[in-house]
């Protein structure tokens, strides 16, 4: 045991001085965080705001200048007269606006009679090839038609009582920001130790140090524990780095257990590690283990995560199928400690589900790890 | 200790469509320093890898022994020391940093490895470039430091594929005597080569072309079975 810790520790500072001494390797680790974290955190943004709305007022009476007021300070919509119907089909046609907004005549009477019969009406026309934002678009204007019935609503009068008062619990204001960079860790640090392993094998396959390696009595285990340590430090400090620009530079609250969450990424960056050194074993190339690296590191983040795309809307089988990329686990753990006060049991399935990856990738690694060099 | 032989018996290797061995026959006895000669793609570091265990046979079978008696091929490999032909040392890691790693990985105790780095040092007149990295050696001094660091474990079988390719002459000559130095009671040494003048130095030579063992013997007595008058005309005869 103490000559197996010994030469797991002296591949481990081996690796410690191949990194500080390889300035791809302190690139990759230390700036593409940062490049990473503000392209995505900038970049990626979900929320629809001042978006182009061509108004026609065919009312122009006080309540509907005051609802087109409410539509103007909600901030999701600038808008512009429309000066005839003909001009709504060129706009839309033209993609020169998402939504024609059209008020009709007698809409301020029958706003104030209050009468739900009998409601004032407007027409809302959107362009239906962008399907997400024309549903943003009618849900926003939803909210303002409610928002504006509420000023004009008799004393006692009929529907007060239907009204529903929504508040979201965790992001009040539904700010992908919020939504999105805490999902980011997921994407980055998985992406960062799957790469960063990737290479090491395959390097010294290329290199030819590993036929002497191997000629040694060194064990594939001792080999793989000693490799993934430097990169697990490494990667942890990734991890501290987009948590502070996080919280930093974006702002997200951070509510949860930090130490629960270190827990996680520490778990969750060594299977990734694993990974990438499994598929460096497997591969022995490192152009081939790199194009490996980042397919298996980007897709599944992206989606088989969650992290855009909804696990709950996917069909049953994908629904299972994502249970085996650790991404998704993470990610449930990443947002759930961010913006909540979650505990571990509600987490525990994650952890279950990051720890079994990781414990069956460094297995994996070690007995696809060849101790001959058989084609 | 003991150095360690091996006996070869009807050694052969396929690799992918190639047939690299086929059907070698010879012994590595103790304590000898044996040359194996042969042009290139003779089956030379296959030959090497099959030794060191880094190759499995095809077919037949590789045995070690020491004056005891037959040794296991997993504790032949921890006695083993294996110079691969092309270059395998870390290019940013310095001559001690080498070292250091090799100790660890032989698991060598402190009391073990100072005089013996000492004494490799020495031997190889590289002390005063303890600190350079494998990298920024000359071919010469590249090869001595991968000599030094299989050394280091006194292997009782020590496997050199062509240790002299791309060195000049004087390093050459250095790496000869180092060789010979080492070799004896307590290391077999089994080195491959294409150059006639190296295999003639070699106490016994053992002659590949084509994956077969042609002739295996010293130099006097192969000149006789090939019937020339200089060693190196050996390949010259059909």
């Amino acid at each position: 045991m103490r000559l197996f810790l010994r030469r797991v520790r002296s591949v481990a500072a081996k690796e410690y001085k191949h990194i500080l001494r390889d300035p791809f390797t302190l690139v990759v680790a230390l700036v593409l965080p940062l490049i990473f974290v503000g392209m995505f955190g900038f970049v990626i943004d979900l929320d629809y705001k001042h978006m182009r709305l061509y108004v026609r007022d065919n009312d122009q009476t006080s309540v509907s200048r005051r609802f087109l007021q409410e539509v103007s300070s909600s901030g999701y919509f600038d808008q512009t007269p429309l000066h005839g119907p003909a001009q709504a089909d060129e706009a839309l046609q033209k993609n020169n606006t998402p939504a024609v907004l059209i008020i009709k005549p007698g809409f301020g009477r029958h706003v104030k009679a209050g009468d739900i019969s009998d409601p004032g009406q407007a027409q809302l026309l959107t362009d239906g090839t962008d399907n997400v934002q024309a549903s943003i678009i009618q849900i926003y204007m939803r909210g303002i038609i409610e928002a504006t019935n509420a000023l004009f609503l008799p004393e006692g009068g009929e529907g007060a009582s239907a009204r529903i008062r929504t508040r979201f619990l965790f992001n009040p204001e539904l700010s992908s920001r919020w939504f999105i960079v805490p999902a980011l860790s997921t994407v980055i640090i998985g992406l960062l130790a799957i790469m960063l392993t990737a290479l090491t094998v395959a390097k010294e396959w290329e290199n030819g140090s590993m036929e002497l390696l191997l000629s040694t009595p060194v064990r594939p285990a001792e080999i793989v524990l000693g490799k993934l340590i430097p990169y697990f430090l490494l990667a942890l400090f990734d991890v501290l780095v987009v948590f502070v620009l996080a919280l930093t530079v974006f702002r997200i609250p951070f509510e949860g257990s930090f130490l629960l969450y270190m827990l996680a990424c520490a778990v969750y960056v060594t299977g990734a590690l694993a990974l990438g050194l499994v598929i460096s074993v497997v591969t022995r190339q490192q152009q081939a283990a790199i194009q490996f690296a980042f397919a298996v590191g980007l897709l599944p983040s992206f989606i088989f995560s969650g992290f855009i795309f909804p696990i709950e809307n996917m069909p049953l089988f994908f629904r299972w199928f994502t249970a085996l990329f650790p991404q998704r686990w993470f990610l449930l753990i990443s947002r759930t400690l961010f913006l909540s006060e979650a505990g571990f049991a509600p987490l525990a399935p994650a952890f279950w589900g990051i720890g079994l990856f990781a414990v069956v990738m460094i297995v994996l690694a070690v007995f696809k790890f060849k101790t001959d060099v058989e084609p | 200790m003991p150095a360690l032989g091996v006996r070869v018996e009807d050694l052969s290797k396929t690799l992918g469509r190639t047939a690299a061995l086929r059907g070698v026959n010879t012994v590595f006895e103790a304590g000898l320093v044996h040359g194996i000669v042969g042009p290139n793609g003779a089956g030379k570091t296959t030959l090497m890898r099959v030794l060191t265990g880094l190759l499995h046979p095809t077919k037949g079978r590789v045995e070690y022994y020491d004056e005891a008696g037959p040794v296991t091929p997993a504790r032949a490999k921890y006695e083993t020391g294996y110079f691969p032909q092309e270059p395998s040392l870390y290019p940013d890691l310095s001559c001690r940093e080498h070292l250091e790693f090799f100790r660890d990985l032989y698991g060598l105790s402190e009391a073990d490895y100072q005089p013996r780095m000492q004494e490799l040092f020495d031997a190889t007149g590289m002390s005063a470039f303890k600190e350079r990295p494998a990298g920024k050696l000359s071919g010469g001094m590249y090869k001595k430091l991968g000599l030094m660091c299989v050394l280091l474990n006194r292997p009782r079988l020590l496997l050199l594929d062509e240790p002299t390719v791309g060195v000049d002459p004087v390093s050459r000559q250095e790496l000869w005597e180092l060789v010979y130095g080492f070799a004896g009671q307590n290391t077999t040494v089994v080195l491959s080569t294409s150059y006639m003048d190296e295999a003639q130095r070699c106490a016994k030579v053992h002659v590949l072309d084509g994956g077969f063992l042609k002739a295996a013997g010293t130099p006097e007595e192969l000149m006789r079975k090939f019937q020339v008058k200089q060693f190196a005309d050996i390949f010259l005869k059909p």
